[in-house]
């Protein structure tokens, strides 16, 4: 109850920008172009849901936009090696399972540094995100590496239709979605969560192991960035060292906006994913409504600063 | 007692300062003077008052009535502004220098000399250097020495060479050696002496019975938010002064729980970490061991420690007659061992959220297997404290904020008690509560007790830790000075005992 009376205002500010995009670019609301705005926004919803656990616990991670990228290049590079393996199902799990390891990896050392010293994450995550973009940029010099069309379950991932229909990368951002709201709002892990964010002494003195979650939460965040890298990376037919740019900002505006305080402590699933949505409907919309790329940013940086000073003001 | 007589031509007079915080009535009617170049004490308890009276006339606090008059003129203090402008300055307990400035930077912070380009440092370091000189601070060197390099000592007279560059007439001084050693007391008192001769009023706080019969011109006590008498230092021997400072008549509904004394449940033996040197006694079931300390003396360190917060250096832990390692609150919790942290909203509660997420966090385990939260079991925990510890709240989904700060105490207290720890640590339980939250708070350890539970009891309140507790072991300086049962000994002995005038008296 309480979370849904939270949530209105998003629900209401959500279908208002609907029926105004709806009433100014034609065919807006048509099914195809929704399925396309849900499928473009599943890349920075995943990564959104990652940087919820964080902020919620009074974090940030900046490195997870050049780790979509680092994640994307090493997928790749495995998987046009192998010789003649390299056509088989399990070489393309493997080339999977060595993105999403450079994905924890990166993950588990943000969570150590963060947990174990006492540098704050914003510089961490600052400085691998560095890190990240470079080693994603060592790979092929740098350049585009184009996925084997052969891949055609891999190409699926972004571009296919489930019973074709619903394209894979929602049905993808649904299941961690579903997956992600559990965790947060059903599991001792998520309470855990909650009250770290709300105050990390209190939750120290009731005997919380918050070294422990602290780690976990960056290893979620990042493994989820590593997921998302493999979606954009099928959907772009190919590895690019330099994408991901400003994704990590995307995140932290999908979640902010969706009502995750920035001081920690509050936030919920939900939320996100309408705060994502609502981003999503405002770059498409102004997009298609032939606005300038230029004030598309600007309109962009307005309303996420009215989406939040009216969420602070509410409290 | 004698007043002194309100003179016009006092440097300051209060009177009848009244300040209400909610229900609880900080001061009372509370009347003071200052004359030029008088050193005059305020003295008193813990939680008697004192901070509050400063705070009213450093413009922090605004009182609900009364008057100030400065130099015989009405005074208007409503900001930290006025008061400075009034010619008051406060030194509080916490110092606030900037660290990474140095002396002559931090003197003239704020208004600073300008020059033609700026900053007009030459200026501002000769300026200092005077300051330092006329004050007869020369000790602290040079003056573009940075502030993180001074002992506390010296950036203390740093914040009175700052205080007297803005021309203070008024030098507040909030117990000022609580972190000084004795040479360094020593010439403090040096310099407060020699401001005194240049017609300086200074107030100076503590509750160290002795320094203030050898420094103070006059002293003032204060005891539960009023002034119980005003008298010059040479006519009241420190016997008085400490029988003036806990002379109440302590309130009869303060009842000692039965002793019905069990095994032992909590033995230390020689603790030992950077603030606690060798601390060791017993705890049995049963009974409440009352930590009879000042604030400052380290209390809150042991509980940190016995708690696995602090790290321990040295010295056995035993539960049940069993050693222990407590490294860390998990550790703690799992031998049965639970503390209640003094400040509630820094330590205790999660402020954002609601009073049964605080309930119902310590139980996760019972409620939420897996991903499938046992709302019903969650709701029945919750109710279960609510009743057993009369927390007023009509639905405990409502934020843990809205509560009182006697609520706020009980909800920290009942969602341990789902399963009873062995021993429960209170650190000042009743701090910032009213009056009848903290006989609640009394009854619920009363009856904790009488169910077997032994209970560790910090308070800064003495008159409260000689009356609910069974033994007393006084706590000086990371230190335990004596054990007594609670009986055998009078709130004069400890007070004595803790102020260091008994001490001072048989030199």
């Amino acid at each position: 109850m309480r979370t849904a009376k939270q949530l209105l205002p998003l629900l209401i500010a959500m279908a208002a920008l609907l029926l105004l995009f709806g009433l100014w670019v034609p065919n807006f609301l048509h099914h195809e172009n929704m399925l396309d705005l849900v499928q473009q926004i599943s890349v920075n919803a995943i990564m959104a849901f990652g940087m919820t656990l964080v902020i919620l616990i009074g974090g940030i991670d900046l490195s997870v936009g050049a780790l979509l990228a680092l994640v994307g290049t090493t997928t790749v590079y495995v998987l046009t090696r192998g010789g003649a393996d390299a056509q088989s199902l399990s070489w393309m799990v493997l080339a999977i399972l060595a993105g999403l390891c450079v994905a924890g990896g990166f993950g588990t050392f943000n969570g150590l540094c963060a947990a174990k010293t006492k540098m704050p994450p914003f510089i961490i995550t600052l400085a691998m995100m560095l890190v990240a973009r470079g080693a994603a940029l060592r790979y092929n010099q740098g350049r585009p590496m184009h996925i084997p069309d052969h891949q055609t379950v891999f190409l699926a991932l972004g571009n296919g239709r489930l019973f074709g229909a619903v394209p894979v990368p929602v049905v993808v951002m649904l299941v961690i979605f579903f997956l992600a709201a559990i965790l947060l709002h059903r599991t001792r892990f998520g309470q855990h969560l909650y009250a770290i964010g709300g105050n990390r002494e209190a939750a120290r003195f009731t005997g919380i192991p918050i070294v422990r979650n602290e780690i976990l939460v960056y290893v979620i965040c990042s493994t989820l960035a590593g997921i998302a890298g493999l979606v954009h990376t099928s959907q772009l037919y190919s590895a690019e060292p330099a994408s991901g740019v400003m994704f990590e900002l995307n995140a932290i505006a999908a979640s902010v906006v969706g009502g995750t305080s920035f001081t920690g402590g509050r936030g919920t699933m939900y939320g996100t994913l309408i705060g994502a949505i609502l981003i999503g409907i405002l770059d498409k919309g102004l997009n298609q409504a032939g606005i300038h790329f230029s004030s598309q940013y600007i309109v962009k940086g307005l309303v996420i600063l009215s989406a939040v000073y009216l969420d602070v003001r509410r409290r | 007692m004698v007043q002194a007589a309100p003179d016009a031509t006092q440097l300051l007079t209060l009177r009848d300062i009244t300040k209400r915080f909610g229900g609880v009535t900080a001061l009372d009617n509370v009347d003071f003077y200052l004359s030029r170049g008088e050193i005059h004490a305020l003295l008193g308890e813990n939680g008697a008052g004192k901070s509050t009276l400063i705070k009213v006339l450093g413009g922090i606090h605004r009182p609900e009535s009364g008057t100030i008059r400065i130099e015989g003129g009405p005074a208007h203090i409503r900001s930290v502004a006025d008061a400075n402008r009034n010619g008051i300055r406060i030194i509080h307990q916490e110092l606030s220098l900037a660290p990474n400035l140095s002396i002559a930077e931090n003197i003239y912070l704020g208004r600073e000399p300008r020059g033609l380009a700026g900053l007009h440092r030459r200026r501002m370091i000769a300026d200092a250097e005077a300051l330092v000189d006329d004050l007869g601070l020369k000790e602290i060197g040079s003056v573009q020495t940075l502030v993180s390099q001074l002992s506390v000592a010296h950036r203390q007279l740093v914040e009175i060479a700052r205080a007297l560059s803005c021309q203070a007439k008024i030098l507040v001084l909030d117990e000022p050696t609580s972190a000084l050693s004795e040479a360094e007391t020593e010439a403090l008192f040096v310099t407060l002496r020699h401001l005194r001769s240049q017609g300086v009023g200074i107030i100076y706080i503590s509750h160290r019975v002795e320094e203030i019969s050898r420094l103070a011109d006059r002293v003032t006590v204060l005891r539960d938010g009023r002034a119980v008498g005003t008298q010059p230092t040479s006519q009241i021997d420190r016997r008085e002064l400490v029988r003036l400072m806990v002379g109440r008549d302590i309130a009869e509904h303060f009842r000692r729980p039965v002793c019905r004394r069990g095994k032992v449940a909590l033995q230390v033996d020689n603790l030992t970490s950077p603030n606690i040197h060798g601390v060791s006694f017993d705890l049995l079931y049963g009974e409440v061991l009352g930590l009879a300390g000042l604030v400052g003396s380290g209390r809150s360190e042991l509980a940190r420690a016995l708690f696995g917060i602090d790290v321990i250096e040295k010295g056995t832990i035993q539960v049940d007659g069993r050693t222990v390692s407590l490294r860390c609150p998990q550790d703690a919790l799992a031998n049965g061992l639970v503390m209640i942290p003094e400040d509630r909203t820094r330590e205790g509660l999660v402020m954002t959220q609601s009073v049964a997420f605080n309930l119902a966090l310590p139980w996760l385990k019972q409620w939420n297997t897996m991903c499938f939260p046992d709302m019903r079991k969650r709701r029945e925990i919750v109710d279960r404290a609510v009743r057993n510890f009369g927390i007023r709240v009509d639905d405990p989904e409502r934020g843990v904020e809205t509560l009182s700060g006697g609520n706020q105490q009980k909800t920290l207290v009942a969602r341990w008690m789902e399963e009873r720890p062995k021993v429960l640590i209170l650190d000042e339980p009743t701090r910032g509560v009213d009056v009848g939250a903290r006989e609640e708070m009394f009854d619920i350890i009363g009856s904790l007790v009488e169910s077997g539970m032994a209970v560790l009891l910090i308070s800064s309140d003495l008159a409260e830790v000689m009356q609910i507790s069974h033994r007393v072991a006084l706590y000086r300086d990371g230190r335990i000075l004596r054990t007594a049962k609670a009986s055998d000994i009078t709130l004069q002995e400890v007070m004595e005992q803790l102020t260091g005038a008994e001490v001072d008296e048989n030199r």
